[in-house]
């Protein structure tokens, strides 16, 4: 039930799966450990995947690196929650202080495609003040990105990923036609839109990286409702099924179920290659450039774990600021019940949003939330039941039994970055007899305060559809950001625009660890988004002889 | 591997039902040419003349018109208020209204007398009706739904142009007794005027509202097909040509018109063609035709070009044996 | 039910679909596995086993009319793949030695507040003690350092509940539609149900949410 059979390396005779056919297989190039590619990539996931294949695509040697296996989601991915969990990244953490994340499920996965084969598939721009958070509105720190740039790379990411959304978007400045038209709103989501037009707010279908019409091999959605736990018809654009394919195309190599431990730096304090763990030994690969794509958790370990006399405090850590300003988003619900019966479970759990809360300002904190209707399922809603609620016993299976006509509005609200929100290594260690992280989280008075709205609102959009016994869960996170923020100057950030480290002129960091700030929108797009400005940063920086 | 391009069996498939939509259409091209000649012939022979045998032979043109329609409305309304689970007992309506205009419209085909039916009538008439009143039940629908008339609706509520099938199928079916009803040596009116333009007139708005609903549909498609560009090119085209004959010169041949409409009825049939691929491509393809049927693109809807078609074809006809 | 109530969903088993297009293969392997998980506990000694057992009991009763989901044999499974969750409060002990040490302590304040193991306690003592464990109020130095009330919400909680609706007799419990795939849904608004999901017995149609139920497949 728990643990399925031990996986082997799939991608090691010259060919990867192709996710598109049973048992089929596309040709893939092989790296040895001796040759000095251009690239390491660690991590293939919204920020590792796009890179990858942009390199890749741009004719560089690319090798990217990924700790879970290459699944094949037709035949390996089955409608079942339990047995799912082997995407997520379930490996040992630590969480502490006074508001622990929690992980596992919400935040990771360990596979290639990383967190985006069982993420939500939400895709959502940021507004375009959240780049200069704070110099506009004054609160957590500018990005040294500019959002119009930023637009371009949105509409390549929505391109690529065939995200399907509505024909005009309600918030924010113009941007072109979704590549896909939004799908058909649940019982739920329509739910929310009753709550948001009497509220007088705006909603909309959300948009999402699930087709709503055949692409290429991946058919349109079937509405089964399983996209947390991971998508078995490939109708979900996750990297799996789109970048990952396109970077094998384009000549990289996936390595999978190769977990790097730690970056080798010379003399001169350049990078030159990966210490990885794969099919039971230790092994080293040569690269002139490494990329640190494993999300605000690993990114940050693998900066840390690799400290070298030159440098004590870990890689690109000059500044101290290695694994600090960790950011989750909150991440709280309000639940009900309906007479009618809503079957959330049917179709993408968050198929409606409203932005409103993102770009009214008149609130007496900083940031922003959106929220979305939700959908989970039976194992997820009863963890819901017991957290929010306490409930066991005879008391929590008669609640169960109204699964048919729960609804729930879920928020995702910007959480403001502090220096001791952070990762830093135990004295623990894991199966790679690497040291586990420990991540230490405590909300400030603002995130409490933007909490607080957030579950007001979203109490009065239920209430006003009619919903009973409402309750609140006021406990819950998702998403992460931070710990190798970008910024203009190496005394107050870990890596630059182009997402290059100040220390290692070779390292980049290339994943939601370069967010100085979160936003109140999920953060996967506007990662893939940075992914794919850092591909061209790079071609340019290699064709002025700068990389 | 292109993922914008469909592979395998699927390619074959599309191609397939491509070529045949294009030999079709080249097909029926060739045959208008000929029955072009033969029909200026025959204008050049009897001039000024109307023959009743042709008035007959256009009413019975137009009940295989209405007829198509209805069997499309039948089948497409069966499917999609069998998915809304029949909650209310309205939606039989326009299955027990498709049926019976189907079921009079092969009576008329089989009819070859110069009289009007009053059940025939009655019938058209009711199914006209009912047609009306579903448009208004589906505009209440989407009118109360959260973003009203917003696109999100238009796409996936209650479809607002396809009871207005059922009305054409009525009209068309109506008109056919007028034109058969007519006095001997006179050519057939519709309220005082020509029956050829009234038909002629009918059938250009309608290939352009179900144009317009093919349009809309295929955009929530994205027309992730090139074939998927059909509906929405050739027929308009036809509609343009059709009210041309309709507002223009009688009594002379209009054979890009034919060729026009022939395509388009080509389009219509093939159209079934091409969403049965759609729904082979769905997840689970045919086996999971509980699904596929229901979600995939609707097999029963394109005909209703084919019937369109067919009324467009009579209205030349009378036109063509229209004096000047 | 237990509650002498009928069920929400007569006649619904989510099984009944094992054949058709809502499963797949890989979906009929997962759970022909779970529902052939081993019953003898492998990692867990018989004493605690027997602990878990009661716990369970406690944690999530199940109605006399079926047979009940061996909730103890699935935390034990867990426990024996070592399959962790990904995090862990820095308050607790690692997944097999929050248990091990949990059940002990647990037996412990039985055999210390009535002289007798936690197994063999009557349901409203163990129901009370496990609500002691809830709030924190227990002390027994068999806890060695473990918070009572961690244990309980992030161990007992957690565990026991998640292996029950993992289970295809909570999904027909509840009226789940369960696995989906290659067929998912297609009837997407309120009070619409595709003819392969649970029908419910509202008052006055509990007879056709029976028969809709049996034609399910």
């Amino acid at each position: 039930m728990y643990a399925d059979e031990p996986m082997r390396p799939r991608t090691m005779q010259g060919r990867a799966p192709d996710v598109f056919t049973r048992g089929g297989w596309i040709p893939m190039q092989l790296r040895s450990d001796g040759e000095e590619v251009d690239f390491v990539v660690i991590g293939t996931g919204a920020g590792g995947g796009p890179l990858t294949a942009r390199l890749a695509e741009k004719g560089f040697s690319v090798v990217a690196f990924d700790a879970g296996p290459y699944f094949r989601p037709l035949e390996e991915f089955a409608s079942d929650e339990a047995s799912q969990s082997k995407l997520f990244w379930t490996d040992e953490r630590i969480v502490d202080g006074a508001n622990p994340l929690k992980m596992g499920a919400n935040n990771s996965g360990k596979a290639v495609g990383g967190s985006t084969v069982h993420f939500a598939m939400v895709s959502l721009r940021f507004r375009p003040e959240w780049f200069r958070s704070r110099t506009l509105l004054g609160y957590g720190a500018d990005w040294p990105l500019d959002w119009r740039e930023m637009w371009t790379y949105y509409a390549q990411a929505e391109q690529d990923l065939s995200i399907s959304g509505p024909l005009s978007y309600p918030w924010g400045p113009k941007r072109p036609r979704y590549p896909y038209r939004a799908h058909e709103v649940n019982a739920a989501g329509l739910l929310l839109a009753k709550g948001a037009e009497a509220m007088g707010y705006r909603w909309s279908p959300t948009p999402l990286a699930t087709v709503s019409a055949p692409r290429g091999n991946s058919p349109p959605c079937v509405y089964r409702g399983f996209c947390r736990v991971g998508c078995s018809t490939n109708a979900k654009q996750s990297q799996l099924v789109t970048y990952i394919p396109r970077a094998v195309r384009a000549g990289a190599e996936i390595r999978d179920l190769a977990m790097v431990g730690r970056i080798e730096v010379d003399a001169t304090g350049r990078a030159t290659g990966v210490h990885y763990h794969r099919d039971g030994v230790w092994r080293f690969q040569r690269a002139r450039n490494v990329v640190v794509a494993g999300y605000a958790i690993e990114t940050p370990r693998l900066l840390l774990n690799s400290a070298t006399d030159r440098f004590p405090d870990g890689l690109a850590n000059s500044s101290g600021l290695v694994g600090r300003y960790l950011m989750t988003q909150s991440n709280q619900a309000v639940w009900g019940e309906m007479e009618e019966e809503v079957r959330w479970n049917k179709g993408p759990p968050s198929l409606a949003l409203t932005e409103h809360w993102n770009y009214d300002d008149r609130k007496d904190f900083f940031g922003g939330y959106c929220w979305m209707g939700q959908g989970p399922l039976p194992i997820e809603w009863s963890s819901v039941l017991t957290g929010a609620r306490g409930l066991w016993g005879e008391a929590l299976r008669r609640q169960m039994e109204n699964y048919n006509h729960q609804i729930g509005l879920k928020m995702v609200g910007e959480m403001l970055p502090h220096l001791d929100n952070r990762v830093t290594l135990s004295e623990e260690h894991d199966q790679y007899g690497l040291p586990i992280p420990r991540i230490t989280y405590s909300w400030t008075d603002n995130d409490k305060a933007l909490i607080d709205h957030g579950l007001a609102q979203m109490r009065t959009s239920l209430e006003l559809v009619g919903a009973r016994n409402i309750f609140l869960q006021k406990d819950d996170t998702n998403h992460l950001a931070g710990t190798a923020r970008m910024g203009f100057s190496r005394e107050t950030s870990v890596v630059d625009a182009d997402c290059r480290s100040w220390d290692i002129p070779n390292l980049f960091v290339c994943d939601g660890s370069v967010f100085p700030t979160t936003g109140g929108v999920n953060p996967h797009l506007t990662i893939t988004a940075i992914a794919l400005r850092t591909a061209d940063r790079i071609e340019a920086l290699a064709k002025r002889g700068e990389l | 591997m292109d993922t914008r391009s469909p592979t395998g069996p699927v390619a074959v498939a599309l191609a397939a039902a491509g070529g045949m939509t294009v030999l079709g259409m080249a097909l029926s091209g060739a045959g208008l040419r000929r029955s072009g000649r033969r029909v200026a012939a025959r204008a050049n022979a009897v001039v000024g003349a109307a023959d009743r045998r042709t008035a007959v032979t256009a009413a019975r043109r137009l009940n295989r018109a209405s007829g198509t329609l209805a069997a499309s409305v039948l089948f497409d309304s069966a499917v999609e208020h069998y998915r809304g689970g029949f909650h209310n007992k309205a939606m039989y309506t326009p299955l027990v209204a498709a049926t019976l205009s189907l079921l009079v419209s092969a009576h008329g085909h089989r009819d070859r007398g110069h009289d009007a039916e009053l059940a025939r009538d009655l019938v058209y008439a009711g199914a006209g009706l009912a047609g009306l009143l579903g448009t208004g039940f589906h505009v209440f629908n989407v009118g109360k739904k959260p973003g009203g008339f917003g696109w999100q609706n238009l796409f996936y509520s209650a479809p607002l142009g396809a009871p207005a099938a059922l009305c054409l199928s009525g009209l068309l079916g109506w008109l056919s007794e007028r034109v058969r009803d007519n006095a001997p040596d006179t050519a057939p009116l519709v309220l005082g005027i020509p029956a050829g333009r009234v038909v002629g007139a009918a059938t250009a708005a309608g290939i352009i509202g179900t144009v317009a609903e093919a349009g809309l549909l295929h955009l929530r498609g994205q027309f992730h097909d090139p074939f998927m560009l059909l509906p929405v090119t050739v027929p308009p085209v036809a509609a343009g040509f059709c009210a041309a004959a309709a507002f223009g010169g009688a009594g002379r041949p209009r054979p890009l018109a034919r060729w026009m409409l022939r395509a388009s009825a080509v389009i219509g049939l093939s159209g079934s063609a091409f969403h049965a691929i759609g729904v082979a491509r769905s997840m689970g393809g045919w086996r999971n035709w509980r699904q596929n049927l229901l979600d995939g693109p609707p097999l029963p809807a394109p005909p209703a070009f084919t019937g369109l078609a067919l009324a467009g074809l009579a209205a030349l006809s009378l036109l063509e044996d229209q004096p000047e | 039910m237990t509650d002498g109530t009928a069920s929400r969903y007569p006649g619904y088993n989510v099984l009944s679909k094992r054949d058709g297009p809502s499963w797949d293969e890989v979906t009929r392997q997962v759970i022909d596995r779970r529902l052939n998980v081993p019953r003898e506990p492998r990692f867990l000694d018989p004493e605690r086993f027997r602990t878990l057992k009661a716990v369970c009991g406690r944690i999530l009763p199940q109605p006399p009319e079926r047979p009940d989901v061996p909730l103890a044999a699935h935390v034990d499974a867990k426990l024996f793949d070592n399959a962790l969750d990904g995090y862990r409060h820095a308050d607790l002990p690692p997944l097999r030695e929050a248990w091990l040490r949990g059940l002990a302590a647990l037996d412990a304040e039985a055999h210390a507040a009535h002289g007798r193991a936690f197994a063999d306690l009557a349901y409203r003592q163990q129901d009370t003690l496990l609500r002691r464990c809830e709030a924190g109020e227990l002390s027994h130095p068999a806890w060695d350092g473990m918070p009572p009330a961690s244990f309980f919400s992030q161990r007992v909680l957690a565990d026991i509940v998640a292996a029950y609706y993992a289970h295809p007799s909570a999904w027909s419990e509840i009226g789940y539609g369960g696995p989906a795939s290659p067929r998912g849904y297609v009837r997407m608004g309120a009070n619409r149900r595709d003819p392969w999901e649970a029908s419910e017995a509202r008052p006055g149609r509990e007879r056709t949410a029976l028969k809709e139920n049996r034609r399910v497949r």
